[in-house]
């Protein structure tokens, strides 16, 4: 569904990400993995669009969208929940769906809205509220919902489990489970190592900027050298 | 009864501040340029509603006239003076903005007289009407009812339709509301055709209510509508809404109580330079 070939990219001149190549095919999850400055949210947001690229190709579905911009890639179905969520806070939820929704009709927005408020029921519960007056985990749900309310066939997520508490992390992995098991293909960048191998089968880890593992989670987790890069990479 | 009279005078010149001043905050709000010339939008709805009204015969087709054209005149400002600036940081656009006031005062001053203009047939501001005690002229009512119309329709159209929840999404957020499909550049079109509509109705009634445009009938108010956005929290239409009711009442209080003292304007500033010593964030707190 997704092949990264040879990608480069990095913020204007800046290269944050180098000679990046890997699979994801449809209906499967890849976990993204490394320290801090690898270049795994700079991954993410080329694919999304919001990057400068500097070599390589993006395919989706056997297309080029290396150039093309964002909206057009919302339109051939990926989505994004942004590191941080960046959700409109002084939107409601209600209103931050209705964005999230914006390029479909009023009638698929109605059962896009359902499917999202019966995923998470919380947010149903908080529909009038601001974003910004959330805690930290229903923001994230929001961060979702919004996601889906396009009708996503690739999920991209950027730290899912970050600053939230465990009883949150429990929830969003459930109904990122949830999301699998109806057929979306998932990008996950996480931090929570453990968390991550145990929803994803296949793992990429990078260091500073380019791929030091490829494979199946249960290679990853059999492997102890993959440990000693993230040592290593803490002590640079 | 004349406190009541005094409150509701307020109230009225407020609701005035508050058409002006929201076009101001939309356009701050959106892409964070003070748009100074917004002010010679509001002189120019003031100068086509008497030259139309004058012309016809007709007031209300003078507004709607004046209405039309000051938001396309907006719009075009936005096309030709702030777009191209974008890339620079924002004093850039302001300085222009500040510049197209003169340039447009002056435009003004050369094309309709330095003496300004006047309705030839303009009966209203001295239609007295009194309403459970109070007194109150036809065009204050107008002013009432116009702008409580406006506002209430701007608040409907930024919660309840699909475009208004997108605009205020991308005052929020530009670069993730583009990425949910929202065309960043039909909203900056529709700010500024929106304020500028507001604006040019608020100058068109104030010149009702004067029966007199002049050329620099904008520069005061371009000032007072800069400290009602400071007030308000800078890109807070709430905030806005209610600086510049609270402004009005200051002024209208004001002048009795220290009037001989201070002149009007001059008290407006004093209300500014006090509520932000008190609170530096605006008086609903609402950050930018």
């Amino acid at each position: 569904m997704l092949r990264l070939e040879n990608l480069s990219c990095g913020y204007g001149p800046v290269v944050a990400v180098e000679d990046v190549s890997f699979d994801l095919p449809e209906r499967s999850s890849l976990a993204l993995l490394g320290p801090n400055g690898a270049g795994k949210t700079s991954t993410i947001m080329a694919i999304m669009g919001h990057t400068t690229i500097h070599g390589g190709r993006i395919l989706f579905n056997d297309q080029d969208i290396t150039r093309l911009p964002p909206v057009k890639r919302v339109d051939l179905g990926i989505a994004l929940v942004p590191e941080g969520r960046r959700l409109f806070t002084d939107l409601t939820v209600e209103e931050n769906l209705t964005v999230g929704g914006y390029r479909l009709s009023v009638q698929r927005d109605k059962i896009n809205r359902q499917r999202v408020y019966d995923l998470f029921p919380r947010l149903s519960d908080r529909r009038k509220q601001t974003a910004g007056s959330m805690s930290g985990g229903e923001q994230q749900m929001l961060a979702m919902g919004r996601a889906l309310m396009t009708e996503p066939k690739l999920l991209l997520i950027d730290e899912l489990s970050l600053g939230l508490m465990p009883k949150m992390v429990d929830l969003c992995f459930d109904a990122l489970a949830a999301l699998k098991q109806d057929g979306v293909t998932i990008l996950l960048v996480e931090q929570n190592t453990t968390r991550a191998l145990d929803f994803a089968e296949n793992v990429c880890v990078m260091t500073s900027g380019s791929l030091a593992f490829s494979g199946t989670s249960k290679q990853a987790k059999a492997d102890e050298n993959l440990f000693d890069v993230f040592i290593s990479a803490a002590h640079e | 009864m004349y406190y009541v009279d005094l409150f509701l005078n307020g109230l009225i010149f407020g609701s005035m501040y508050a058409l002006m001043a929201i076009g101001l905050t939309l356009v701050y709000g959106l892409l964070r340029i003070l748009h100074i010339s917004h002010a010679a939008v509001y002189a120019l709805g003031a100068f086509i509603t008497v030259i139309v009204a004058n012309a016809t015969g007709s007031i209300a087709l003078g507004m709607l006239v004046a209405v039309v054209v000051s938001a396309i005149f907006g719009m075009g400002v936005y096309r030709v003076l702030y777009q191209p600036m974008l890339r620079y940081p924002p004093y850039v656009a302001m300085i222009a903005s500040i510049g197209l006031l003169i340039f447009m005062e002056d435009a003004f001053r050369i094309i309709f007289g330095e003496q300004g203009l006047t309705f030839t047939r303009n009966p209203y501001p001295t239609q007295i009407h009194n309403l459970f005690g109070i007194t109150i002229n036809t065009v204050q009512i107008a002013m009432i009812v116009l702008s409580t119309i406006c506002l209430v329709a701007l608040a409907l159209f930024t919660t309840r339709t699909r475009m208004g929840i997108a605009w205020r999404a991308t005052v929020s957020n530009p670069t993730i509301a583009t990425s949910f499909g929202v065309d960043a550049i039909k909203v900056r079109y529709l700010n500024f055709m929106i304020g500028s509509a507001l604006a040019a109705l608020a100058g068109g009634l104030i010149a009702l209510l004067n029966n007199f445009v002049e050329p620099t009938m904008g520069f005061v108010v371009s000032y007072k509508a800069l400290a009602i956005i400071v007030l308000g929290g800078l890109g807070s239409m709430r905030g806005t809404l209610i600086a510049a009711l609270a402004l009005g009442l200051v002024e209208s209080f004001g002048t009795i109580w220290v009037g001989s003292y201070l002149d009007r304007d001059a008290l407006a500033f004093l209300f500014l330079i006090i509520v932000l010593m008190v609170r530096p964030q605006g008086l609903t707190g609402a950050h930018a």
